[in-house]
């Protein structure tokens, strides 16, 4: 039993209130108890701990042990370059922790938009008297008044209603003006015509309501409540960061944990075995992995705006690669939103019977024709155009109206019609009652059927045949619209304007007579099949959640080739009975369509899709949206008619409200996690030979060949820009026909990691310590013999080792641009950001050798243009290593035919 | 169980739709209930005018339902009185309404709410009072931790507050998600979850089955109040039954409070149980 099955005295009498309203001491007492009418914020992370998060999390944990390794070094041996380190490392701290915490920090607007939808003050009767007061004083038991143009403060119970009408868009998303009056209703609370929900608007008439529920209580306040609170969890992306990090965690613990003690068996201080500690960290860690996957999804997001896909969580970018299923809405996303009439019938097809019908489309038609314009709602419009088009202008004054309801699923009107325009041979004018809407709604009104301009009793034989018509209509995809008439017998009750003018709705509504059947097309947009086989061949699986009826959706759905098939369908009554598990089981099948449904549904989809492990996309643009919109992994809302509700709740804004735009952005989310991949097997090759050096410093009793700067001088100098264009690579085609990717696949995966540390890490540390020999040997340099630190000829043999290192990190920035594919073949120049970065690599590395500032930073000392040339063949053996590789990889490694299967690995070849 | 029912009414709403909860409790249980309003002294007048009245309305309610009911009208401290009429009376499970003040201070401490809690030797149900639109709970959301302890009183509650609305019941248990140090996060689909329901909810279950009591079961890892409360939301739910906390006041504070965060946000009625009755095979 709930409050809209009660009658208004049961209700009054549940709240403790009366007609008089509640006296100012109880409603002071309810306001002390039941708090405010108002929508609060849901209790967040405050900002402050928000970014101290960023400075502890595991990655920054392992770099505060280096800095604090470095900063007890320069207690223990001042004037070693520590406390610079130290520094460094704690730079790189705060840069990586600003990054992320500016890429996470967004006001949630949300709920600032949905307070804007709630009134500022309301008319409320108390002790008796109609006053003003403030909506959150408003207390369950106040009597509130309302009228055109109010908002409704809090779900209130109606008690008294003139011709009131609402519109629950702001809750519902459907737009139509709904009626409310005070009768007693058996059906679900949120569908009931005898509350008025708190932030709708009365669009017309008065009432008086009591309310029941105030705050956060409200249908409303469920909304907010769920907006603030669904939280959809770490990305995709992030997930896998944790896990590389925490890989490297623990490498970076064993090898030094392992090295140490090696060194202190072969012999080694205690300071070069510390030295040697902080060294592995460093080298280890890829400081520069954060900032640099944060700048590629933000070029990745700015390639999707140029695309009329607006991103607004930069993760999403990536998460958007990896969805499993798309939930979609039907019109203006797979549709135009263009309606147009295609169809007419009637029963004896005869043209004065259609000009009839027509007649009844014009009429009972709220769109409008203005200075050459039509204007209304795109339904009414196309019925308004096509009437006119076929019958001319028509005009007659409407004394009464019930407007379109979803429950009723039709709309009347009755207008004053003159002599000579009826449908029937005799007429003498009158008051003619006009109604269209859904066949459902309406056959079962009517006793006869209009043939040859003559009523005749609608048999049997009759109805099925207009039925028939009605499902052959929306089988070709058309939403069919009924129309029917009654010419209303005198005497008419006394007239007045708005409303239902006198008229009683049973009264008007029986013994129709049956005029026809218009059939609306609402065309596919031309470029969604396409959009759909990208779907498709990318594994991905598309449900249409819509509100029109099944034979419709179905049409549509094999028109733009999502079915193909017999699909499931579920209409949404049938929906609100099934259980979650048959749902799921509903779910499983290859081809399922959600018809009749309201946007209410869409969270329990998405949800149940979640728990069974899919990454969800969901498109909305209802305030009531909002909660599926959060709780999906990615929330898709419509730029064109989405509410800012919506827009604020999502991930994603489509400019351009079309499906194929989602299907764009996908294949870029795709290509964004591919050249994260890429880069991250560029960034991990350059571990090797910032490791190797320490190794040989350990095992092989030589001077440090690469000093802790000199390796934060490539992880966070000279390697971003070239990583950074790796991450504007251009995704491949291929990448739209592979399964989406396997939730198991790791980001760091066993042959990426094989690939960048035994494949093309070892050749780079091979250049390197050839650079570093070459150079002591030169220098007269005899093995087991420990340089200072400031010796130029140790510095010049760090110098080259590192000079080393990036001449070639230059060959492998070409290597990784693919994975299998040869350099030559995805086309050497096809993206310039490369030659860019490369530049930006020398030009940095020129001033860290020769410029007297780099000198002093990172240790260097000049070296003979002659040495870099030494090293440049280092570059070509692992350029044409990697071309080789990825050549026995085509041809012997890649399987044949190529499979689209889910899981297949695209590591690292 | 339920043989003698008391709900303390006062000049406020709540008290009165608590004690609708515990009119259909002794309805279903065939127990008598006991009205009873303690007058704090100093109260105002017009406040003593509003609990009387509702006493009698209940009053009036309850005979209309032919329930036993008897109607106690005292004055002085309401924890301390209440407690005496239970052990005068032998009640066995006393309804109260929470106060504002229980949702505003941590931990409710020092509140009426806790010291009813903490003093009565009967079983306490307090009843947080949000939404009077839902007269009769139709569905009932009952999170469950994974170690119940008075399993046998808490299915019984559940069941006869089933009975007394015809309610659905879904059983719900929040665990902490399951996580490794290299995987992360591990997902599992619901059918994964139940293979993993403690036993306790097991035994929870079969109690409500000897009650003939509908009910279904979810599982959804997260933060326990969070989780709770947006299933209560989305799906929904006219009603919670939650077990009392039996956290110290440092474990709230160090791993938060579920109960309190239910009781801050619950989008529907919420009742605290706080069992007193032993099982019976413990």
């Amino acid at each position: 039993m709930k409050i809209q099955t009660l009658e208004i005295e049961e209700v009054l009498s549940r709240l403790v209130t009366s007609g008089n309203g509640l006296t100012e001491e109880e409603a002071r007492r309810r306001l002390s108890e039941f708090g405010f009418n108002e929508i609060k914020e849901i209790k967040k992370k405050p900002l402050p701990l928000k970014f101290f998060t960023q400075l502890t999390h595991f990655l920054a944990i392992i770099l505060w042990i280096g800095a604090g390794l470095a900063f007890l070094s320069e207690y223990l041996r001042p004037g070693e370059g520590m406390l610079t380190l130290g520094f460094a490392i704690v730079s790189v701290i705060f840069i990586n922790a600003i990054f992320t915490f500016v890429q996470e920090y967004r006001a949630e607007k949300a709920l600032d938009e949905l307070k804007k939808l709630l009134p500022f003050f309301v008319s409320v009767i108390r002790d008796g008297k109609k006053k003003e007061i403030h909506a959150r004083e408003v207390v369950p038991g106040d009597l509130i008044l309302v009228s055109a143009g109010d908002k409704i403060p809090a779900d209130a119970r109606i008690i008294e209603s003139v011709a009131l009408k609402v519109n629950n868009a702001p809750l519902t998303g459907e737009s139509e003006p709904m009626i409310r009056d005070k009768r007693i209703f058996l059906g679900e609370f949120i569908e009931s015509p005898n509350i008025a929900f708190a932030g709708t608007t009365v669009l017309s008439g008065s009432g008086k309501a009591v309310v029941f529920v105030t705050g956060m209580r409200t249908e409303f306040g469920r909304i907010a409540h769920l907006t603030g609170t669904v939280e959809a969890g770490l990305s995709p992306l992030q997930k896998e960061i944790v896990k590389v990090t925490r890989v490297v965690a623990f490498i970076s613990a064993i090898m030094g944990i392992a090295f140490f003690a090696i060194g202190y068996l072969i012999g080694r201080t205690f300071w070069e075995n510390y030295l040697f500690a902080i060294g592995i960290i460093v080298a280890n860690v890829p400081e520069g992995l954060l900032p640099t996957v944060t700048l590629s999804l933000a070029m990745g997001s700015q390639r999707m705006a140029k695309k009329k896909a607006l991103i607004k969580t930069l993760t999403s970018v990536e998460t958007l690669g990896s969805v499993t299923v798309i939930c979609t809405d039907k019109t203006g996303t797979i549709t135009q939103n263009k309606m147009e009439v295609k169809r007419t019938w009637t029963a004896d097809g005869r043209e004065q019977t259609t000009d009839s019908l027509l007649k009844i489309a014009s009429l009972c038609n709220d769109a409008e024709f203005i200075d050459g314009e039509y204007r209304g709602e795109p339904t009414e419009t196309a019925l308004l155009k096509y009437s006119r088009e076929k019958i001319g202008d028509l005009r007659s004054e409407r004394m009464s109206e019930i407007p379109f309801d979803s429950d009723r699923k039709r709309m009347t009107t009755v207008n004053i019609i003159l002599p000579g325009f009826s449908f029937l041979k005799e007429n003498s004018g009158g008051l003619v009652a006009f109604t269209k809407g859904a066949m459902e709604g309406i056959l079962p009104l009517c006793t006869h059927i209009l043939i040859n301009e003559e009523k005749i009793p609608i048999n049997e034989n009759l109805r099925e045949e207009s039925i028939n018509a009605y499902h052959s209509l929306m089988d070709t995809g058309l939403r069919v619209l009924t129309f029917a008439y009654k010419e209303i017998i005198p005497p008419y009750p006394p007239l007045a304007k708005g409303g239902m003018g006198g008229f009683v709705v049973e009264e008007i509504e029986n013994n129709m007579v049956f005029a026809g059947l218009i059939g609306l097309e609402d065309p596919p947009r031309p470029e969604v099949p396409e959009a759909i086989k990208k779907c498709q061949d990318a594994g991905i699986k598309v449900i249409m959640i819509t509100g029109d009826g099944s034979r419709t959706a179905l049409a549509i759905s094999r028109e733009i080739g999502l079915v193909k098939g017999i699909p499931v369908i579920i209409e949404g009554d049938e929906f609100l009975m099934m259980s979650d598990r048959e749902i799921i089981k509903n779910l499983s099948e290859k081809e399922i369509i959600f018809a009749r449904m309201t946007p209410k549904h869409k969270m329990r989809v998405v949800s149940i899709l979640k728990e069974e492990g899919e990454r969800v996309a969901v498109t909305g643009d209802g305030v009531n949206d909002a909660p599926a919109l959060k709780k999906a992994d990615i929330g898709i809302a419509m730029g064109i008619t989405g509410t800012d509700v919506a827009k604020e709740a999502s991930d994603m804004v489509l400019l351009d409200d079309n499906f194929a735009t989602i299907v764009n952005a996908v294949e870029e989310g795709r290509g964004v996690y591919e050249n994260i991949r890429k880069f991250v097997s560029y960034i991990f090759s350059s571990n090797i030979p910032e490791i190797v050096p320490y190794l040989s410093y350990v095992l092989l009793r030589i001077p440090l060949p690469l000093t802790i700067m000199q390796i934060l001088a490539v992880d966070l100098g000279t390697d971003m820009l070239p990583a950074l264009a790796l991450g504007a690579e251009k995704p491949t085609e291929e990448l739209m026909k592979r399964p989406p990717r396997d939730p198991k696949e790791r980001l760091l995966n066993l042959k990426l990691v094989n690939r960048a540390y035994f494949f093309l890490g070892p050749i780079e540390a091979v250049a390197g310590l050839f650079g570093f020999f070459y150079v002591l040997k030169v220098g007269g340099w005899k093995w087991g013999e420990m340089l200072s630190p400031d010796n130029l000829i140790y510095m010049q043999a760090t110098t080259a080792c590192l000079t080393a290192i990036v001449i070639t990190q230059i060959a492998n920035v070409f290597a990784c641009r693919s994975f299998k594919e040869s350099v030559f073949s995805i086309g050497l120049f096809s993206n310039r950001l490369i030659f860019a970065g490369i530049a930006f690599e020398i030009v940095l590395q020129l001033f860290i050798v020769y410029h007297p500032w780099g000198n002093k930073i990172f240790s260097t000392a000049p070296i003979a243009s002659g040495i870099w040339l030494l090293l440049i063949p280092f570059a070509v053996i692992l350029f044409l290593s990697e071309e080789m590789r990825k050549l026995i990889s085509r041809r012997y490694l890649t399987p044949s035919p190529p499979s689209p299967l889910r899981g297949e690995d695209r590591g690292g070849g | 169980m339920y043989r003698k029912i008391l709900t303390a009414v006062n000049e406020h709403l709540n008290s009165e739709i608590t004690a609708r909860y515990a009119m259909n409790l002794a309805r279903i249980c065939d127990a008598k209930l006991y009205l009873c309003f303690i007058a704090e002294r100093g109260l105002p007048s017009a406040s003593l005018e509003n609990a009387e009245e509702a006493m009698r309305r209940i009053f009036i309610e309850a005979s209309k339902m032919d329930l036993r009911a008897e109607t106690i009208t005292e004055t002085g401290d309401p924890v301390r009185m209440v407690s005496e009429i239970v052990r005068h009376e032998g009640i066995d499970i006393v309804f109260a309404s929470t106060r504002r003040e229980d949702v505003e201070k941590r931990f409710f401490a020092g509140t009426v709410a806790r010291r009813l809690l903490l003093t009565l030797t009967s079983s306490v149900a307090l009843v947080r009072v949000v939404h009077i639109g839902r007269i009769h709970p139709k569905e009932i959301l009952v999170p469950l931790k994974a170690r119940i302890d008075h399993v046998e009183e808490r299915a019984y509650f559940t069941a006869k507050i089933a009975q007394a609305f015809s309610s659905k019941t879904l059983l719900f248990h929040a665990p902490k998600p399951l996580s490794r140090f290299f995987h992360g996060e591990i997902h599992l689909s619901p059918l994964e979850w139940e293979k993993k329901l403690p036993d306790d909810i097991y035994h929870f279950m079969e109690h409500l089955r000897r009650y003939r009591v509908i009910h279904d079961g979810r599982m959804v890892p997260g933060v326990t109040g969070r989780t709770i409360t947006i299933e209560a939301s989305s799906k929904r739910h006219d009603l919670i039954i939650m077990g009392a906390s039996e956290r110290s006041l440092l474990s709230s504070i160090l791993k938060g409070n579920p109960v309190e965060d239910v009781l801050r946000d619950t989008p529907c009625d919420l009742i605290i149980l706080r069992p007193g009755h032993e099982d019976t095979d413990s």
